[in-house]
């Protein structure tokens, strides 16, 4: 488990992220989603202890990120891939893997072992002996996160895994992450990719500066927007819309053409009666829509709410 | 004693090397110019200069009968023994046990004498002490004296008489010396900017961090790897050197190296000098962006070195054994504050904050 207990951080007189509040359940993979500079990095590298927090607190696995004991075993167990790959582009793609193996203390055989484990993951296994120099982007990227997984950590940290992938290079890299959760992974992922946040993590948080709302993705909607309903008529009808608006449940009424978009209180409730009147006014009804929000539009919402600090 | 850690990244930067021009061609580089041009410089005139082959032997060449016919033994017609003479003009004279001064000799064969202000010419001359004399187309053994200028002549004197040049070599041994601590300076300033300012526009140093490696152990790491070879290069060039140098201390019959001076100098300051630059340069490496200016400013940590030496060269600081260790313990103390310095810039939060 992973908990943040009001995670503050400054730099300077920049407050990149402040009273973050979190917790991160076991075998969970949980998205940090906001926009450029709202603390994504800052608080991924308070959670790996690269960095100290100005205030605040944060436990993995029971241990504090401010004890220096503590950090020394979390270390031990979180993979961090970093924001850039961060490489060696002379070294081949085994040495640069062996090299981080060497840091995690495993030994030699382990090692061989995980390496040939993770690169056939990837179908790099043929590539082993090239210069990672030569390799594309792509590339680079899962023999980083071959280095942040190779010595099976329990939490993995990952800022941007699919920054700069094509959409088959991503869909490896998220198929693989969904792998890991399945082996008992405790997975965060930094990201502003929403459709990524929300075809895998089981939660997110959306963040600016501090946090402005938690949840599994699809539940961000509710709440945030009032439910509408959009009704499909045969013929254009004015007289319907007026006489909508004495509705005590409507909240708003926009017509477009035979199209009305209804903004309705407690829809399961409403919806029957509302299209009771209409049909009891002669209205032919074609369809009847609830409007869905995705995450994308919960978060360019919330964002314009101004959700900066 | 050095962790593992510390000894993955030094290996790390190792293999880096192997693949970087720049850095592998200054460590194979600059030991050959400095082990052998610099000993071929500096001892190849000396020893050209330098009187050789076997001693002159007169009474051999008598028997042997292997004098030029042109250097006839000159025939004596008179002899001049047991006198005291001066301004006089000699010729065919036998002169035995005489003091001369202010004379001309001509085709004489003079013996156990001594000479002053005196020309000399075909003469033969055994046991002679000639002050201040000219002589021509003459032979002459055992011989001594001072201010002797000779044409066409073969003298050889009972002491080695010392050149000038000669008079040069332990300046020359210790100014070489120095020149091979540049070594050690300078090369960390090449490996250790690329090592450090590399690793840290590659941003390879935060999964370094992210592992369970300390700082200490990462500073290490980085101190190891431009230690090794630095002080490889340095003591191959040294080695490579140092053979050079003793062919021609041999051919002059001095004493060869190594001395006590230069095992301090190359065991004790060398590996001093080369942390010293080390540490400067990881002290350096933080504050820049570019491998560039990181060893540009790195050579600016020569200093100290190219001051010892001018100051050898100025004959101001002269390298004895006492004095290797004096240096040494200043550059001792040096270090000490530099390690204080770097090891404070060297944390994972400067690293990832406040050095990019
Ligand atoms: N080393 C630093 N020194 C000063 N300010 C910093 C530093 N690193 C980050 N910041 C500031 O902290 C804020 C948050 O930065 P951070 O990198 O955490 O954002 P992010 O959410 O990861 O953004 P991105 O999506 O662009 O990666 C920004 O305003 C940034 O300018
Ligand atoms: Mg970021």
């Amino acid at each position: 488990m992973i908990k943040c207990n009001a995670l503050t951080r400054r730099y300077d007189d920049i407050t990149a992220i402040s009273d973050l509040n979190l917790t991160i359940e076991d075998r969970e993979v949980f998205g940090l989603l906001g926009p450029n500079g709202a603390g994504k990095t800052t608080t991924m590298r308070m959670l790996a202890c690269l960095i100290a927090p100005t205030s605040g607190d944060a436990t993995i696995g029971g241990h504090s990120i401010l004890d220096l004991r503590g950090q020394q075993e979390i270390r031990r167990i979180t993979g961090l891939l970093p924001e850039a790959p961060g490489l060696y582009d002379t070294l081949s793609a085994h040495a640069n893997l062996d090299f981080y193996g060497k840091l995690y203390g495993m030994p030699q055989a382990l090692r061989e072992r995980s390496i040939k484990e993770v690169l056939e993951k990837f179908d790099l296994w043929d590539r082993r002996d090239d210069a990672v120099g030569t390799f594309s982007k792509g590339m680079r990227q899962k023999v980083a996160i071959a280095r942040a997984i190779l010595h099976d950590p329990t939490y993995l940290f990952l800022d941007e895994p699919t920054a700069g992938l094509d959409p088959k290079a991503s869909k490896t890299v998220r198929d693989y992450i969904v792998s890991l959760r399945e082996e008992g992974k405790t997975i965060v992922i930094n990201t502003h990719n929403l459709a990524e946040a929300e075809r895998i993590c089981d939660r997110v948080a959306l963040i600016n500066g501090r946090t402005i709302q938690v949840g599994p993705p699809g539940n961000l909607a509710r709440g945030l927007f009032a439910r509408t309903l959009t009704v499909t008529l045969a013929e254009e009808d004015p007289s319907l819309a007026e006489g909508l608006e004495s509705f005590p449940y409507i909240a708003s009424i926009e017509t477009s053409g035979t199209r009305l978009r209804l903004t309705v209180k407690d829809p399961e409730q409403n919806n029957p009666s509302l299209v009771k009147w209409l049909v009891e006014k002669g209205a032919r009804v074609q369809f009847v829509e609830e409007e869905e929000y995705s995450l994308e539009d919960v978060y360019l919402r919330l964002m314009e709410e101004g959700g900066r600090r | 004693m050095i962790s593992d850690n510390a000894k993955a990244v030094m290996r790390k930067d190792l293999s880096e090397f192997r693949r970087q021009k720049l850095v592998i061609g200054s460590i194979i580089a600059m030991p050959l110019i400095l082990g052998i041009l610099i000993p071929l410089s500096m001892f190849a005139p000396i020893a050209m200069e330098a009187p050789e082959g076997p001693t002159w032997d007169v009474e051999n060449l008598f028997t042997q009968g292997r004098l030029d016919p042109s250097w006839d033994v000159p025939e004596t017609a008179s002899t001049l023994e047991s006198v005291e003479t001066a301004d006089v003009a000699l010729q065919n004279t036998r002169v035995v046990n005489a003091t001369i001064e202010r004379a001309v000799l001509t085709e004489c064969d003079v013996r156990d004498s001594t000479l002053k202000n005196v020309t000399i010419d075909s003469c033969l001359l055994e046991n002679v002490n000639l002050y201040n004399c000219v002589v021509t187309n003459s032979r002459g053994a055992g011989l001594d004296g001072e201010t002797i200028m000779s044409v066409d002549s073969e003298l050889v004197f009972e002491h080695e008489r010392e050149s000038e040049l000669e008079k040069l070599i332990p300046m020359f041994l210790n100014t070489t010396l120095i020149l091979f601590i540049i070594l050690p300076v300078t090369l960390p300033t090449i490996i250790a900017s690329y090592s450090i300012v590399g690793e840290k526009n590659n941003k390879s140093l935060e999964p370094i961090l992210a592992s369970p490696t300390t700082d200490g152990e990462l500073l290490l790491g980085k101190v190891l790897s431009a230690f090794v070879p630095s002080m490889a290069s340095t003591l191959g060039a040294v080695a490579v050197g140092g053979a050079i140098i003793n062919i021609f201390l041999s051919q002059l019959g001095e004493p060869l190296l190594p001395n006590l001076t230069w095992v301090l100098g190359i065991l004790l300051l060398a590996p001093l000098a080369c942390i010293m630059s080390i540490l400067a340069c990881v002290i350096v490496s933080s504050r820049v962006t570019d491998v560039r200016a990181a060893q540009q400013v790195g050579g600016f940590i020569v200093m100290p070195v190219i001051v010892l030496m001018f100051g050898v060269l100025a004959g101001v600081i002269l390298l004895t054994p006492l004095a290797m260790l004096a240096i040494s313990g200043a550059f001792a103390a040096a270090n000490g504050g530099l390690y204080y310095f770097a090891k404070a810039i060297f944390n994972r939060e400067d690293i990832l904050v406040r050095w990019a």
